[in-house]
């Protein structure tokens, strides 16, 4: 008989490390007691094109402390790209300081190293670089002719765009800008890095600790064994951490000079040049449709940057492909090289931005066909993903977008814009639907089951990560439902790179992908057990008592989880809709967010209260890129001049609304057996369209390029009567 | 950041004589020592004044309020005097930056507070209010934060004090300290400086002169008075633009005006001639919005800030429109 499973999934209980968190107690990747360590401060390039001429680090070595400055001169020589514009991806090499050459403006061309953190900041600023200055490429606008099509898949089409545009009774041809954004994590990007007798160990804040020691190892041309990566506790990533980025290196690259341990924390400005971004993307929509909403052609074209050598590409079109049912479809990326560091994933790439563009555009086309924008989307809904010609696994889109509509009180809604006001404030509604691929990966953990005083009690290894999201937590609820024991007596054991592989957090495939890889280890453990003494596979017996039965005190099991063929045949997605009521001020453009609704399906629910954390966060970084965020570009230097959070405006509490969050039931046993799916991008997901959507039936102004600030509204003309 | 040297001021006359060139005067520090991390200001010794004895608010023998230079920014903000009598002050001071910030922050600090714009910030950017003779960034570049009023060729940098646009518009002097132990008071309007062809000078203040304490006027718009602020976010954000507007009435008529902006100049911009045209008229929006065009006549924006004009003008209407409305 189980002994309980009132602790088990799908309870809302509090996160298992939060009195370790709240307490200082959880350790972060500089907050390990390394002895012996010194500290390492980088030194960014002040031009965004051209070559160092002379690096003068006399001053920086003569100052006190500094044990060690390197540059493209001293630095050891690492593993080069073998190709031009390799494309980025989470095990891509590192390398840094390898040539004279600079490619965007901060990028790193010298490294300090002190006894001290303060020793190491000031003499960083000592190192005095010349520079051979190009003109660089920094305007995509500039450099249409330089765009190119990064592979084949990043075009698709089916059936005939021209022809489902000639068909239509209406047609709409819109653009949509959203500007380059940053992920800012709270914990800055950091490693204590140690080079000692050809082995590394490495502290560092990073989503995912497999890719971690395969970026070490091969950027140093290492055997991987010799790599250990430890990132116990992350303080969020939203992608930047999925990389392993050139400060890890640099600060190995020092240790394995120094023979001393090395720490390097990378400055919240740094955070700006060094780690990752979101590019710009300048998305082209058309939509045809039939006067009774049919949508008869759709096309969604993308135009990015990438570095000058490198690629990444944001999908933004995807979501176009499979969101609607619309037999004529066309989707093209471009990206054009430009100097300034390569973007990389940011909370759902593709979708969140491209979801921008969709979203609106098919509010814009209801708008313009004086039908409900529910009602459209519903009339063109598809469970089949037309994009890869199967079914979807389970798809409750206009569930959500109907009990939604229900909650928000959608039917109070005026359909005319500037219709609904209260005193200078002109008040909108608008809505916007979600999708995101729920990707489950092969995962493997470990259960260490041992006797104490008469209680079974586990531990869990594997080297996922928690950033921020709740692994820990719904690993121990897991582990409690599949041996029957409670979740206190449960403990979880993550990012370490000598417990078993797991895919790491990114995707939104962390909780489908450990879950089920902690459940395979659990089933193991039980079924071996029961094996070894004849015990039936249905019988219920308590874990303790199945350890006594065995003599046995302690007991270790592994177990891999990972997709079934079942999975390949279908297209797994979590999807959900958005609901904004936003209050703009006629006079001073500022906007005002009521209260919003977001409802989704995203399989079994392992923890409610964590899940209701990555909605709410998804919610207000999708309220950031609506109203707030941006990283602006100095438009004759190519250097980012928002560069802290005094002007980098991520939202505060006052920018947010009352928020509702639901969850739909749904079991979908096809995703996974434990029919769990991502919702860690989903929250982010349309965001931006249901407010740009409420903005434009609160004023008629339609707003396409975000973020809508109050200049850009004011500029719009918010007087009456003044069309769009 | 760079070494330096720490002289905690026991009294007045220690702080005074540690004083040098290169040193600096160091309140709350919210501003200064972000400017130091950044590598903008480079003193070599910080003389700590925060806890210097100048924390008192009282009744002037004029009518008015002083305020003590080294009071914190919400210790003076939430005061009870300048609540019921300065409420406009105190309107500007809590939309300024956050709460722990205005609990660090000295009035004193506050009249110094240094530009936001980005050129300035970033040591390898020309900038001639950081490096005289470096140019000007912001006039060809990113401009889109920057002055419609009062810039010059070397500088279009803007006053980013949500406090000062509040005291502009109700009319102070500012108290310092002389290095030679006397005092002298300077006229809250020419406390702050234009550009000119010296825009690494934000202040009359002479070299080693210490803010000690400020005047404020026989309260005049404790009654309707309002301070809008236009920002990118709802809290912990600069001004696009702010007005302060502060209006006393009698008899329906305006007999006194108070209005200054901020986020449009190198000090905050007082309208004096606007303050005039509406005494002795009657309050209602077309003389507001005559109001506003009068103000924002002479504004000369950039590429980048043309919006300033419209949103100016509709922000002083706004902010007029509410002082009217408003009784505390």
């Amino acid at each position: 008989m189980k002994t309980i499973k009132a602790s088990g999934i799908g309870k809302p209980i509090d996160r298992i490390e939060g009195r370790l968190k709240v307490t200082g107690m959880a350790k972060y990747a500089t907050e390990f007691p390394v002895e012996n360590k010194v500290y390492a401060q980088a030194v960014n390039s002040t031009i965004a094109k051209g070559e160092i001429v002379s690096i003068d680090t006399s001053e920086a070595e003569k100052a006190a402390g500094v044990l060690a400055v390197l540059t493209h001169k001293n630095a050891e020589k690492l593993k080069a790209f073998e190709e031009e514009m390799p494309e980025l991806g989470t095990t891509t090499i590192a390398p840094v300081l390898q040539s004279n050459k600079v490619h965007y403006y901060g990028e790193y061309v010298g490294l300090v190293v002190a006894e001290t953190f303060e020793q190491a900041t000031y003499a960083a600023k000592l190192v005095k670089v010349k520079y051979k200055e190009e003109t660089p490429d920094i305007h995509l606008d500039k450099s249409r002719a330089k765009a190119y099509k990064p592979t084949e898949s990043s075009d698709f089409s089916r059936g005939d765009m021209d022809a489902g545009m000639a068909a239509a009774d209406q047609t709409l041809e819109a653009t949509y800008n959203t500007p380059i954004e940053h992920h800012h994590p709270m914990e800055l990007h950091a490693v204590i890095a140690s080079w000692n007798n050809g082995k590394v160990l490495a502290y560092t804040s990073q989503q995912m600790v497999d890719n971690s020691t395969i970026v070490i190892s091969d950027t140093f041309q290492i055997p991987k064994k010799d790599v250990r990566v430890v990132a116990a506790f992350v303080g969020g990533g939203f992608g930047s951490k999925l990389n392993t980025d050139r400060h890890v290196i640099l600060a190995l690259m020092a240790s394995k000079k120094l023979g001393k341990p090395v720490q390097l924390t990378v400055t919240r400005n740094q955070m700006f040049t060094n780690t990752g971004m979101r590019q710009h993307n300048e998305q082209n929509m058309r939509i045809g449709a039939k006067k009774d909403g049919t949508l008869t052609a759709l096309s969604h074209e993308t135009l990015s940057h990438t570095s000058t050598f490198q690629e990444y590409q944001e999908p933004c079109g995807n979501v176009s492909k499979m969101l609607y049912k619309v037999p004529n479809n066309l989707i093209k990326h471009r990206l054009i090289p430009l100097n300034f560091q390569t973007p990389c994933s940011m909370r759902a790439p593709g979708e969140a931005t491209g979801s921008f563009a969709l979203e609106s555009a098919m509010d814009e086309m209801a708008w313009k066909l004086k039908m409900d924008p529910i009602d459209f989307r519903i009339k063109n809904d598809t469970q089949i993903d037309l994009s890869e010609e199967r079914p979807f696994s389970s798809r409750l889109l206009i569930e959500c977008l109907r009990i939604g509509a229900e909650k928000f009180g959608w039917k109070e809604r005026k359909m005319e814009p500037r219709t609904n006001t209260n005193g200078n404030w002109l008040i909108g509604y608008g809505v916007s639907a979600a999708s995101r691929e729920a990707p489950y990966k092969k995962t493997s953990s470990k259960v260490i089951i041992s006797l104490e005083e008469g209680k079974a009690i586990a531990t869990i290894q594997m080297d996922a990560t928690d950033i921020g999201t709740g692994s820990y937590t719904i690993i121990a609820q897991t582990a409690s439902e599949y041996l029957g024991i409670p979740t206190e007596d449960v403990t979880v054991e993550l990012g370490d790179s000598n417990y078993p592989v797991t895919p790491g957090s990114g995707g939104s495939w962390g909780a489908a992908s450990y879950c089920n890889g902690a459940r395979a280890a659990c089933e193991n453990a039980i079924a071996e057990l029961k094996r070894k003494k004849n015990i039936p596979e249905g019988e219920e017996i308590a874990l303790a008592d199945l350890l006594k039965q065995n003599d046995l005190t302690k007991f270790e099991a592994e177990g891999t989880a990972e997709p079934s063929e079942e999975f390949e045949k279908y297209s797994v997605f979590s999807f959900g809709a958005n609901f904004s009521e936003v209050w703009v001020d006629k006079d001073t453009g500022m906007s005002r967010i009521k209260r919003m609704v977001n409802v989704g399906s995203a399989g079994k629910i392992l923890n409610p209260k964590t899940a209701y954390g990555q909605i709410i966060g998804g919610l207000t970084m999708g309220v950031g890129m609506a109203l707030t965020e941006q990283t602006k570009i100095e438009p004759n230097f190519g250097n980012f001049i928002t560069r802290s959070f005094a002007d980098y405006h991520a939202p505060v509490n006052l920018d947010m609304a009352n928020v509702e969050v639901i969850f739909l039931p749904e079991e979908d046993k096809i995703a996974n057996k434990m029919g769990v799916k991502g919702i860690g991008e989903l929250g982010i997901t349309s965001v931006a369209a249901s407010i740009a959507n409420a903005i434009f039936n609160a004023t008629g102004k339609r707003m396409r390029d975000l973020p809508i600030t109050p200049e850009k509204l004011i500029m719009a003309k918010l007087e009456p009567g003044v069309e769009s | 950041m760079r070494p330096f040297t720490y002289t905690g001021a026991k009294n007045k006359e220690q702080a005074l004589q540690s004083y040098s060139p290169t040193s600096h005067y160091l309140g709350g520090g919210t501003n200064l020592l972000d400017l130091m991390k950044e590598d903008v200001e480079r003193p070599d010794q910080l003389i700590e004044v925060a806890s210097l004895d100048y924390k008192k608010i009282f009744q002037n023998d004029k009518g008015g309020l002083t305020i003590g230079g080294m009071l914190s920014n919400s210790e003076t903000a939430n005061h009870p005097e300048v609540r019921k009598n300065y409420p406009l002050l105190s309107m500007s001071m809590l939309s300024a930056a956050t709460a722990q910030i205005r609990n660090m922050a000295t009035n004193g600090g506050n009249l110094l507070q240094r530009t936001r714009c980005p050129y300035f910030f970033e040591a390898s950017m020309p900038c001639n209010k950081r490096e005289p003779g470096s140019g000007c960034g912001a006039i060809k570049g990113m401009n889109s934060l920057h002055a419609i009023f009062g810039y010059s060729d070397s500088c279009i940098a803007v006053h980013p004090s949500d406090m000062c646009v509040g005291l502009a518009a109700l009319g102070a002097t500012v108290e310092v300290q002389k290095p030679d132990g006397s005092t002298r008071i300077i006229a809250f309007d020419d406390f702050h400086r234009l550009p000119g062809s010296q825009p690494e000078k934000d202040t009359n203040l002479m070299p080693g002169e210490l803010i000690t304490a400020i005047h404020l006027e026989r309260p005049e718009f404790s009654e309707h008075y309002y301070y809008l602020k236009i920002r990118e976010r709802s809290s912990y954000a600069f001004a696009l633009i702010s007005v302060a507007a502060g209006l006393q009435l009698k008899g329906g008529e305006i007999t006194k005006a108070g209005l200054a902006m901020g986020g449009v100049a190198h000090k905050p911009w007082k309208f004096k001639e606007v303050e005039k045209f509406l005494v002795g008229k009657k309050p209602d929006e077309s003389i507001f919005e005559a109001a506003a065009e009068l103000a924002m006549k002479d504004a000369k924006p950039f590429e980048g800030n043309t919006y300033k004009v419209e949103m100016g003008k509709k922000a002083i209407v706004r902010a007029l429109s509410q002082a009217y409305a408003r009784k505390s």
